[in-house]
C-alpha cells in the first residue's frame, strides 16, 4: 500500500461477469462517503458510464493534450501546458456522487485516432498525485490487458467471477497472473450469486476467500437492460448492499487514514 | 464454410460457437473449432473438460512467451495445438506471430 491514504483498486474478470456494474457502483458508494473518486476505464468499448449513471460519450482525450515525446520514451507525452490533475479537471466527466470519470475514448471512432488519447490516459494514471484521488479502475474482460501494464496503478485487484465454469477458469488465471506480475492484493468477488452454495463452490474452486458475494438481482438486471445505473434503479437493494460490503472490505485493507469519513 | 462469432463479453459467443460446431459435426460435417480468444475457454463449452482446456491455453502461452515454436502449417497447428472434442470436433487454440499492443 502506498501509505497515501487513498484507495487504488482495479476490477478484472471474464467478460460479462459484472466488472463494470460493480466497479461503477463501488466508485459511487466511495464518492457518497465523501471521498474524492476518479473512475478510470481502459476498455476501448467502455461499459462504466452506465453504472456510473452518465450518458455514453465517445469523445476521446483531445489531441492537443499531448505532444511528441523525446526519443527512447513513449511516442506521445502530455503537452507542456498539461499535467495529470489539469487533464482530469478539464476532461474527467462529472458523475453523480461527485465521481470523476476518465476514459481514453471509444473504439467506435478510428483506432489510430485513439493512440494519443491512450498515451495521455496512461501517463495521467501513472503520474496522478497519489494523495489526491481514490482510483477505481475498470478493465476489459479477459486476461490480456490486466496484466500487460494496464492495471499497475492498482494496489488491490478485485477479481470478479460468476459461479460458472468459464468465469471461474478466467478468475483462476487472473489470480495466478497477479502473483507472477506486480503482486497486488487480490480480492475475489462473487457476482450473480443465487445461493450460498455458489459462494462455497467458488471459494473452493479458486482456493481463495470470497470477500463479497454480490447477488443476482432482478431490479439490477432490469436496469441493465434499459441502461440505468443500479444505484439509481435500486439504491437500497441487495446489490448495492453487497457492493457496500466490498467497499468496507477494501477500505479495511488500508491504514487508518483511508477510513476517514466525510 | 468459415464462420466467426463475435460480440461483447458474456454475450454468449463461446457457448454459441460450441453448439454451432457440434451441431454441424453431428450432421456429418468435418468441423474445426478455433479458439482465438486471448482468454481461451471454448474447450469448456465444447465439453473437452477443464484439464484439456488449460493444457491448450498453456501451450499457447509458451508460444506467446517465446518458449514454444509456431507451427509452420495449418495441419501442424491442428495436430500440435489441438484436442479432439465430442462429436468429432477438432479444437485448436491459436495465436498470431506477434502480439500487438494490449487491448
Amino acid at each position: 500500500m502506498s501509505g497515501a491514504g487513498r484507495v487504488r483498486v482495479a476490477f478484472v474478470g471474464k467478460g460479462g461477469a459484472g466488472k463494470s456494474t460493480i466497479a461503477g457502483t463501488f466508485a459511487r458508494l466511495l464518492g457518497r462517503a465523501g471521498r474524492p473518486v476518479l473512475a478510470i476505464d481502459s476498455d476501448p468499448l467502455p461499459g462504466l458510464p452506465y453504472s456510473l449513471g452518465v450518458a455514453v460519450d465517445d469523445r476521446p482525450i483531445p489531441d492537443d493534450a499531448v505532444t511528441e515525446g523525446p526519443p527512447g520514451g513513449p511516442r506521445w507525452v502530455l503537452a507542456p501546458h498539461m499535467d495529470p490533475d489539469t487533464l482530469v479537471e478539464r476532461h474527467g466527466r462529472v458523475c453523480p456522487d461527485g465521481v470523476r470519470y476518465l476514459q481514453f475514448g471509444n473504439l467506435r471512432g478510428h483506432v489510430a485516432a485513439l493512440q494519443k488519447a491512450q498515451h495521455a490516459w496512461s501517463q495521467v494514471v501513472s503520474e496522478l498525485d497519489p494523495h489526491r484521488w481514490d482510483v477505481v479502475g475498470d478493465l476489459p474482460g479477459g486476461t490480456r490487458q490486466p496484466f500487460f501494464g494496464w492495471a499497475k496503478y492498482a494496489e488491490v485487484v478485485c477479481v470478479v467471477a460468476e459461479p460458472t465454469a468459464k468465469s471461474m477458469l478466467t478468475a483462476r488465471r487472473l489470480l495466478n497472473l497477479s502473483k507472477s506480475r506486480w503482486e497486488p492484493q487480490t480480492a475475489v468477488v462473487a457476482s450473480k450469486v443465487r445461493s450460498p452454495g455458489d459462494v462455497e463452490r467458488m471459494a473452493s474452486r479458486l482456493g481463495a476467500e470470497v470477500v463479497a458475494a454480490v447477488p443476482h438481482s432482478d431490479p439490477v438486471l432490469a436496469a441493465d437492460r434499459r441502461g440505468a445505473a443500479p444505484l439509481d434503479a435500486d439504491p437500497e437493494g441487495d446489490f448495492a448492499e453487497a457492493v457496500g460490503v466490498l467497499v468496507e472490505r477494501v477500505l479495511s485493507l488500508y491504514p487508518a487514514p483511508a477510513k476517514e469519513p466525510a | 464454410m468459415k464462420i466467426a462469432v463475435v460480440g461483447k463479453g458474456g454475450a454468449g459467443k463461446t457457448t454459441a460457437s460450441a453448439v454451432l460446431a457440434r451441431t454441424l459435426a453431428r450432421r456429418g460435417e468435418p468441423v474445426v473449432a478455433l479458439d482465438c480468444d486471448t482468454n481461451p475457454n471454448l474447450g469448456l463449452s465444447l465439453g473437452v473438460g477443464d484439464t484439456e482446456t488449460e493444457r491448450l491455453a498453456t501451450l499457447r502461452e509458451q508460444i506467446d512467451d517465446g518458449d514454444g515454436e509456431h507451427a509452420p502449417t495449418w495441419e501442424d497447428i491442428l495436430d500440435r495445438y489441438g484436442a479432439d472434442g465430442p462429436d468429432g470436433v477438432r479444437l485448436s487454440v491459436i495465436t498470431r506471430i506477434e502480439n500487438p499492443e494490449p487491448g
